[in-house]
C-alpha cells in the first residue's frame, strides 16, 4: 500500500483511493465502512471503505476476505492485495486521521468528540464514492455509538441509500470485512513507517500495538515524555493516558478555557470573595487606593514595581 | 523602538521581554555608565514603582507591564513562564519631581532643588536632577529667583494647573489622532466604534484628564479637575445600597394563596388504601386496653391523668 500522500504530511488528515472500476458507475451497488485503530494512545485512525456491485458479493466472498481480527498480519496483507487486485469489480477508500487531527478535534475549544469525528469521517467516504459515480444503493456499517441513532443519522444524510448499522458488521457482511482489511492494513502500515515530524535523534521504534494497557507502549510513553512540550505528534494527546502522564510528570500548563472551580479560579486571578460584597467594611488597603485609568485597564498594562 | 531580549538559561527572574525607545537603551558613551531601572515614589499613588534610567541618568522612562492570564514567552531555545510584554516608555521628569517640590509649598520659602528632592525612602529620586529637561522645566511648575549665580524655586499651585491644562489639550489632540474610544458607554478598547463623533469635547476631556491623572496626586487631579471647569461626577461604585431592608408597610406578612383546602377534609377523604397481609392480620388483634403510640407524645393525655 502506497502511504506517501499521507507521509507527506502525517500531521493532518488524508484520503487514499483506489480508481473506480466502470461497473459500480453503472450497476447497483453496496458498500462497507469500518474503522482500524479507534483505541490506541499511538498513530493515527484510519476509516475504510469498500464498494462492489450487488450482484458480485458472491465473487468478493470467493476471496475469502473475512474479520480483519481474525487474521494475521500476513494474511491481512495478502487479501489487501487480492482486494487491489479486484479492480474490476472492487474499489475502495481510506480516510487516514492523524494522532494530531484527532488531538487537535478533541481538544479544541468547541470540543469534538471522537464518535462525531468518525461519523464524520464515515460519511466523508461515502460523499466520496457518491461523487464519484458509484451507484449506491446499500450501506453497511460496524456501529459507533448506539447504532439506531448512527443508522437514522447516515440514513437522513443519504436518502434512497438503504444503510444497515450493525455491531459486529465486520464479521456479518463481507463488504465491510473487506473495508475492515483495507483500513486495517493501511494503519498498521502508518504506525510502522512513522516518519516523526520532531527532532528526536534515535527514536525507539518499539512501542508495541500503540493500546493504553500494552506495557510496551507504557513504557515508550513514560520515556519519551518531554517536560514542556509533552509528546511528538505521533501521540494522541486528548487520551486519557498521556494526559494522565502529563499531569504527574511534565510542568503544568494553563489554558484560558481550563475548567476550574470556582474558589480556585478566584484565588489564582486575585478576585475578592463574593462573600466581602456582605461584608459591611470594606478591606481598609481597599477604601483608599485609586482605580487604574481604564487606558490602562482596557490594555492590560500595570505599572510593576519588581522585574 | 527595538526590542530587546536579556535571557539567562538558568534564572528566570532575570529574563524579560521589552520594547524600549533605542534612545534609553543607547550605551555609546561607555564612560556614563549603563542604563538602569530603579525604584522612585510614583507621583500618583505614592507608592514604589519602576522607572528606567536613560545613559547617564539625562532621561527617565516609566516601565508599564502588559499583563494577562495564560501567558508565557518561547524564546529561542527556552520557555519563559512569565508572559509579560515590558514597556519602556519616555515620562516628563517633572510629573516625578512635581511631589518634592509641591510638598515645599507650606514653607513658602525660595529654596535650591537640591534641597527639595531628597527622599530617604527613595534615594534614587535624586538622579532625576541629573535629567536635563526635568530642570529645564521647572518654571512651569514654581517660581524662580537667581541670586548669586544660583537659582531658588518656589512652588506655584497656580503655575502647575496651567502647565496641567496644557498636557490634558495635547493628550485631547493625540486621543483624538490616535482614534481612541473615549465616550462612556464604550467599555472595550477593542471594541471600535463606526461613529466617532457621538464623543462630545468634554468626554475627550474627562479621559485625558483620567490619563494624566494617572502621574499626579489625587488632591491635583480634583484641583486640575475644577481649573478645567468640569463638575465632579460621582462614580456610581461610592454608592451603596442603603444599610437595612426597607419596610413597606406594617401590616403583618400574609400569604398571597390559600393551601389550607388541601388540608381540609375534602382532601383527606380518600377511597380506603387496600391492606397487605399482615396489615390484615394486625388490624385484628384486639385492641382494648392498648394506648395508641401518639397519646405517650401529647401533652393532653397528662392532664387526664390528673
Amino acid at each position: 500500500m502506497d502511504l506517501s500522500d499521507f507521509e507527506a504530511d502525517n500531521s493532518v488528515s488524508c484520503r487514499l483511493s483506489s480508481s473506480i472500476p466502470d461497473v459500480c458507475k453503472t450497476e447497483d451497488c453496496c458498500l462497507g465502512i469500518d474503522e482500524a485503530g479507534r483505541g490506541p494512545v499511538l498513530g493515527p485512525m484510519v476509516y475504510g471503505i469498500c464498494f462492489c456491485p450487488v450482484s458480485r458479493k458472491e465473487d468478493l466472498k470467493n476471496l475469502k476476505v473475512a474479520d480483519s481480527k481474525t487474521l494475521t498480519e500476513a494474511e491481512r496483507e495478502n487479501l489487501f492485495l487480492k482486494i487491489d487486485e479486484a479492480k474490476d469489480f472492487v474499489g475502495w477508500a481510506l480516510q487516514i486521521l492523524s494522532p494530531n487531527t484527532i488531538s487537535t478535534s478533541m481538544l479544541q475549544r468547541a470540543k469534538y468528540n471522537l464518535n462525531a469525528l468518525s461519523h464524520d469521517a464515515a460519511i466523508g467516504l461515502v460523499q466520496h464514492a457518491l461523487d464519484c459515480g458509484v451507484q449506491l444503493k446499500e450501506v453497511f456499517v460496524d456501529t459507533v455509538g448506539p447504532a439506531e441513532k448512527y443508522q437514522e443519522k447516515l440514513s437522513q444524510r443519504f436518502p434512497g441509500v438503504e444503510v444497515t448499522v450493525r455491531p459486529k458488521a465486520d464479521s456479518l457482511f463481507p463488504i465491510v470485512s473487506a473495508a475492515s482489511i483495507c483500513a486495517k492494513v493501511a494503519r498498521d502500515h502508518a504506525v510502522k513507517s512513522w516518519k516523526f515530524a520532531e527532532d528526536l535523534g534515535e527514536v525507539d521504534t518499539d512501542y508495541g500495538s500503540g493500546y493504553p494497557n500494552d506495557p510496551k507502549t507504557k513504557s515508550w510513553l513514560l520515556k519519551h515524555l518531554d517536560p514542556v512540550f509533552g509528546y511528538p505528534q505521533f501521540v494522541r494527546f486528548s487520551w486519557s493516558t498521556a494526559q494522565t502522564l502529563m499531569d504527574s510528570k511534565a510542568v503544568a500548563v494553563h489554558w484560558d478555557d481550563d475548567e476550574e472551580d470556582g474558589e480556585k479560579a478566584a484565588a489564582r486571578q486575585n478576585n475578592t470573595s463574593v462573600l466581602s460584597y456582605f461584608n459591611r467594611s470594606k478591606p481598609s488597603e481597599l477604601s483608599h487606593t485609586r482605580d487604574t485609568h481604564r487606558f490602562f485597564t482596557e490594555r492590560k498594562l500595570q505599572s510593576i514595581n519588581t522585574l | 523602538m527595538t526590542t530587546k531580549k536579556k535571557r539567562s538559561v538558568h534564572n528566570d527572574k532575570d529574563s524579560w521581554v521589552v520594547i524600549a525607545p533605542d534612545s534609553a537603551l543607547d550605551t555609546g558613551r561607555s564612560e556614563e555608565g549603563d542604563p538602569s531601572f530603579i525604584k522612585l515614589k510614583s507621583p500618583a499613588t505614592g507608592s514604589s514603582s519602576l522607572y528606567l534610567f536613560g545613559c547617564g541618568d539625562v532621561s527617565v522612562y516609566e516601565v508599564k507591564a502588559f499583563s494577562e492570564d495564560f501567558r508565557s514567552w518561547f524564546i529561542g531555545q527556552t520557555v519563559q513562564r512569565d508572559g509579560r510584554l515590558l514597556y519602556v516608555t519616555p515620562i516628563d521628569p517633572l510629573f516625578l519631581l512635581l511631589p518634592y517640590i509641591s510638598r515645599t509649598t507650606t514653607e513658602g520659602k525660595f529654596q535650591p532643588v537640591e534641597q527639595m528632592v531628597m527622599d530617604e525612602d527613595y534615594p534614587g529620586c535624586t538622579r532625576l536632577l541629573l535629567c536635563k529637561h526635568g530642570l529645564d522645566s521647572l518654571h512651569h511648575v514654581a517660581d524662580e529667583k537667581e541670586v548669586g549665580g544660583s537659582k531658588f524655586h518656589r512652588y506655584n499651585q497656580e503655575k502647575t494647573l496651567e502647565w496641567l491644562e496644557k498636557k490634558v489639550q495635547r493628550t485631547v489632540s493625540t486621543l483624538k489622532k490616535s482614534n481612541i474610544s473615549v465616550g462612556g458607554g464604550v467599555k472595550s478598547s477593542t471594541f471600535v466604534r463606526v461613529k466617532q463623533e457621538d464623543a462630545t469635547e468634554e468626554d475627550y476631556l474627562r479621559y485625558a484628564h483620567g490619563l494624566i491623572s494617572e502621574y499626579i496626586s489625587e488632591d491635583l487631579s480634583k484641583d486640575l479637575l475644577k481649573h478645567l471647569q468640569l463638575p465632579e461626577i460621582s462614580s456610581p461604585k461610592e454608592t451603596e445600597p442603603p444599610f437595612k431592608k426597607r419596610k413597606l408597610s406594617d401590616k403583618p406578612v400574609e400569604a398571597g394563596e390559600d393551601y389550607t383546602k388541601f388540608n381540609s377534609a375534602d382532601f383527606t377523604r380518600k377511597p380506603p388504601k387496600k391492606m397487605t397481609a399482615a396489615q390484615k392480620s394486625l388490624a385484628k388483634v384486639d385492641k382494648s386496653g392498648m394506648k395508641c403510640l401518639s397519646a405517650f407524645f401529647s401533652p393532653k393525655v397528662k392532664q387526664e391523668k390528673n
